[in-house]
């Protein structure tokens, strides 16, 4: 399989990113062309196509996740590159940092067992009319695994109107909610839909051997 | 005697407690040094001569592991064990205890305990891939059991994730005997792509850099050594202050920016600052690379200002290396550290002269040749007697019992328990590698040049232990080798992590010996050297010793991650087929439930590490033959009946009423070492292959029932509420 034409992907690293390398390995498995976006450098935002923020524990976690890795400079050029309507995929952590950001609604509270929780989910797509979702249907279901330990999607309730009204609920935990997220929310868009972002972990399902090949209807 | 000297006796006595050495140590501290120590080396000496950094009363059995093959190239001495697995790829593994800090405070003693295995991994230059743990609660209802349950869960969950290394398998045992002094074990691998450098301990080179890394030091963990190495009283507590604080964000810096200065080729040597943190790590180092260091203790960048020279040399503080280079490469060093966020200082340097000189500013506080307190450290022959087997008999009574309140019993004791509580706290796919994890009993990642599966398995089960410690210590090598033979993958290594009680009591020396004698054989027998180990003794509180618990790490190799057969039931109406060799025959799941200890029978003419070898082979018949085999698992303890259970599934149960072939319905509870559970859509097919398979070993082959649609049969007059059963083999705290 193949992006077609070389894409041009930037991958953030912030101090404790840790699925970099296995979203580089994605992405470079589908031809590619990636670069590491080093969390205090500012990045030319004309010569990426896609941004992809990915998990880990960005600047280990300290005062909420994600909230010291929103102020950084690389996060500057991000904000600069969503402005220009390019996609840009938030991966567990980088979801945290996208809502911390303001780049997206809502924010990721503790799970509602307060433990880390690692376990294989059934998702649905509710809408796929994002970059991200052109592979899938509406209503069909993806197997990914999850890991973390703030994955409690929360917002007011006019967002989550917003959010229902405008079809920016991407994907949702089918049968059995993991982490309590309102409306089982597992992946959001913006308005615009060029800012994608779930909890699950696709670059973690991409082959029988991993356990599911879900992960690589997303792009 | 006047009252002078008797003060002086006293304070004399005082000061040997205080630094927990004997006068016999205190008589070769001074004929070393040919003088009376200074302030300083009282516990420079108590931290080296601990049995914790010194194995002084284990070195001279550890010398039986001295089996290597070809693919284990000699390393004694570093930090973890190597093996080369060919195509370019090696590996580095070790398994590491944190039994004492553990049950004083078990979130941050687990946590570094975690912390420290990886550290011995990546200051090797591999990168950690795969994490294991392996576990010893007490009872689930003895005091503080749950909360340190808990909180070792929570320590190992908040470390690993954080640093992005996968828990990928562990074990988890209950007994009453762990109730004052738990064990927490880990295990790390870490991996050698083709090309990379691997680094080494031993300092070099007159006039290169003795440089710091990592994080600053702090008071935490002074004199955890000798905590480590003495046996709890009722105050253990107090010890509180003595164990060490994590910050696993800090250690995924030092090993991002560790492995790109090795990459770079910019350092001669490298040693983390583990147990007796500064002290360990540098005269370590020179005497490994028989040359000498001069330090400057006043450069050691400090969390708290007030820390004296002692405390710095002894303070365990976490995340931090020392390492050696040459002085054009500190610039380079320290940007890339700058990078990470971290702190690179250097201390001192390396001098030809074989002495360690610790200085604080201007003043020499000792200068002294390493050896004399590496070399020439203590080492005793504890009193033991050869290993007699005590309970070996030679015709094995039934137990009178009532399966389904056996079965009610193990689950209640969390004897029988998916421990799915613990493992879904436990990131086990970070990395991207992982294609069988906790779910099973051996996990397995993909190597990323190659793409073969490299599989991981934790060992030792405490009730064949105290049963007898030959043949436990044996089972601790071959059950996980024959649980990842029937998953297809040849046994390469063994790492060991040796936790006993007291040493200096004659009966546990015996079960030392034994046991390490018991895992060697082990390992030449296999052709899998041990090429790894940690020792732990003293788990001792109240003078109640622990179980002997010599847990192992085993490591094997698979052609490809694709295939994996699960240890689970797939689908109804299939038949079930058990092989089994009955090396060794007990009732140790029975007993124990009742806590008691099993006798055994043990059984001549039965070739165990053939008939691994062989299972390690039948899973490519499986795929060449197209057999429809479903699921595999080992039969554990408690037998066919237990082993079927675990293979459960919500939707899957099973059904033994089938044909018992005359057996009571009690031998279904009965252990023999060593058997395995398959479920095939093929009976006829299946069993004629397995009898060809087999057919020049000693094993007993047979249909023993089928998988149902949930329901559980035992036989005609037991049958388990199947939703109750799943219930409780999944409850979790």
């Amino acid at each position: 399989m193949s992006l077609g034409t070389k894409l041009k992907i930037g991958i953030t690293r912030f101090l404790g990113t840790n699925c970099d390398e296995d979203v580089r390995k994605w992405l470079q498995s589908l031809s590619a062309d990636t670069t590491y976006l080093w969390f205090e450098d500012q990045f030319d935002v004309n010569h990426y196509d896609m941004i992809v923020l990915p998990g880990g524990f960005s600047h280990g976690d300290y005062l909420r996740c994600g909230a010291m890795a929103a102020q950084t400079p690389v996060m500057k050029s991000v904000k600069e590159f969503a402005k220009k309507d390019k996609p840009i995929l938030g991966i567990c952590n980088g979801f945290q940092i996208l809502c911390e950001a303001g780049l997206l609604p809502g924010a990721l509270l503790r799970n509602k067992e307060l433990r880390f929780k690692d376990q294989w989910v059934q998702l649905q797509v509710n809408n796929n009319q994002n970059p991200f979702a052109k592979k899938t249907e509406v209503g069909q279901t993806l197997k990914l695994p999850i890991a973390h330990g703030d994955g409690n999607y929360y917002a007011d309730s006019e967002t989550l109107k917003k959010l229902k009204d405008n079809n920016q609920i991407w994907l949702t935990y089918k049968d059995n909610n993991p982490n309590g997220a309102l409306m089982d929310i597992a992946g959001i868009t913006n308005e615009k839909h060029n800012i994608c972002a779930l909890m699950p972990h696709p670059e973690r399902a991409l082959y029988e051997w991993m356990g599911s090949c879900d992960g690589a209807f997303l792009l | 005697m006047s009252n002078k000297t008797l003060a002086n006796e006293h304070e004399h006595e005082q000061k040997l407690k205080t630094y927990r050495l004997s006068s016999d140590e205190y008589q070769m501290m001074t004929t070393l040094l040919k003088r009376e120590p200074h302030a300083i080396e009282w516990a420079l000496f108590s931290a080296l001569w601990s049995e914790h950094c010194s194995y002084k009363s284990s070195k001279m059995h550890l010398r039986k592991f001295s089996f290597r093959n070809e693919s284990t190239p000699e390393m004694d001495g570093e930090n973890a064990g190597v093996v080369d697995l060919g195509f370019g790829e090696k590996i580095a593994f070790k398994m590491e205890s944190h039994n004492h800090p553990s049950f004083i405070e078990p979130v941050q003693g687990a946590a570094t305990g975690v912390g420290g295995i990886l550290r011995d991994i990546f200051t090797m230059g591999a990168r950690p891939i795969m994490t294991a743990d392996y576990l010893c609660f007490g009872e689930v209802d003895a005091p503080r059991m749950k909360d340190l349950m808990k909180g070792v869960v929570r320590g190992i969950s908040m470390y690993g994730n954080c640093v992005g290394v996968p828990t990928v398998t562990g074990q988890t045992n209950f007994h009453a005997r762990y109730n004052k002094n738990i064990l927490v074990n880990a295990l790390n691998v870490g991996y050698f792509a083709p090309g990379q450098k691997m680094a080494l301990s031993g300092a070099s080179g007159p006039g290169n850099l003795v440089v710091y890394v990592g994080a600053k030091t702090g008071r935490d963990g002074v004199h955890g050594a000798s905590m480590a190495s003495a046996s709890f009283d009722d105050d253990s507590e107090s010890k509180r202050p003595n164990v060490q604080i994590g910050d696993p964000f800090y250690e995924k810096l030092l090993i991002e920016a560790c492995l790109q200065i090795l990459d770079q080729e910019l350092v001669v040597a490298m040693q983390d600052m583990g147990a007796a943190g500064l002290t360990s790590s540098s005269f370590e180092m020179a005497a490994k690379g028989q040359v000498g260091l001069v330090i400057d203790l006043k450069k050691v960048p400090l969390r708290d200002s007030s820390m004296t020279a002692e405390d710095i040399l002894l303070s365990e503080s976490q995340e931090r290396m020392l390492l050696i280079c040459e002085p054009k490469n500190f610039e380079s060093i320290k940007n890339t550290f700058k990078k990470w966020n971290l702190d690179a200082v250097i201390l001192g340097e390396v001098q030809k002269e074989r002495k360690v000189k610790l200085q604080w500013g201007v003043e020499t506080l000792t200068d002294i040749d390493p050896d004399l307190i590496i070399e020439k450290a203590p080492r005793y022959e504890r009193p033991y007697q050869r290993w007699a087997s005590p309970r070996k008999v030679e015709q094995l009574a039934t137990p009178t019992f009532r399966p389904s309140e056996l079965i009610q019993k193990l689950t209640k004791s969390f004897k029988l328990n998916q421990a799915h509580w613990i493992h879904n706290q436990y990131d086990q796919r970070v990395g991207a590698r992982t294609a069988m994890a906790c779910e099973s009993s051996v996990a397995f990642a993909r190597l990323d040049h190659s793409g073969r599966g490299l599989g991981l398995a934790v060992g030792c089960r405490p009730e064949v232990m105290q049963m007898d410690a030959e043949v436990g210590a044996l089972d601790a090598v071959y059950y996980p080798a024959f649980q990842l033979a029937l998953k297809g993958a040849e046994t390469l290594a063994i790492t060991d992590c040796l936790n006993f009680g007291n040493p200096q009591k004659p009966e546990i020396m015996s079960e030392f010996v034994a046991s390490v004698e018991a895992i060697a054989l082990a390992s030449r027998k296999l052709n899998a050297p041990v090429i790894s180990g940690n020792v732990s003794f003293y788990n001792e509180t109240l003078e109640e010793n622990i179980i002997s618990t010599p847990a192992t790490g085993v490591v094997a190799i698979r052609d490809s991650v694709e295939n994996l057969i699960s240890d689970q039931f797939q689908a109804p109406f299939e038949s079930l087929i058990a092989v089994q060799m009955k090396w060794v025959e007990s009732w140790t799941a029975v007993m124990a439930a009742d806590k008691k200890v099993s006798s055994f029978k043990q059984s001549p003419g039965c070739d165990v590490p053939d008939f691994i070898k062989q299972c390690s082979q039948m899973d490519a018949e499986f795929k060449k033959l197209d057999l429809p085999i479903s699921s595999i698992k080992a039969i554990g303890l408690g037998g066919i009946a237990t082993t079927c259970l675990k293979m459960t599934t919500d939707a899957i149960g099973f059904d033994l009423s089938y044909d018992l072939n005359g057996n009571q319905e009690a031998d279904l509870f009965k252990d023999s070492f060593y058997g395995f559970i398959v479920s095939t859509g093929d009976n006829e097919k299946t069993a004629s292959f397995l009898k060809s398979h087999f057919k020049n070993l000693n094993v007993e082959i047979k249909k023993i029932g089928e998988t149902t649609n949930q329901k559980i049969t035992l036989s005609t007059s037991t049958q388990i509420e199947p939703n109750q059963f799943r219930t409780d083999y999944l409850k979790g705290l």
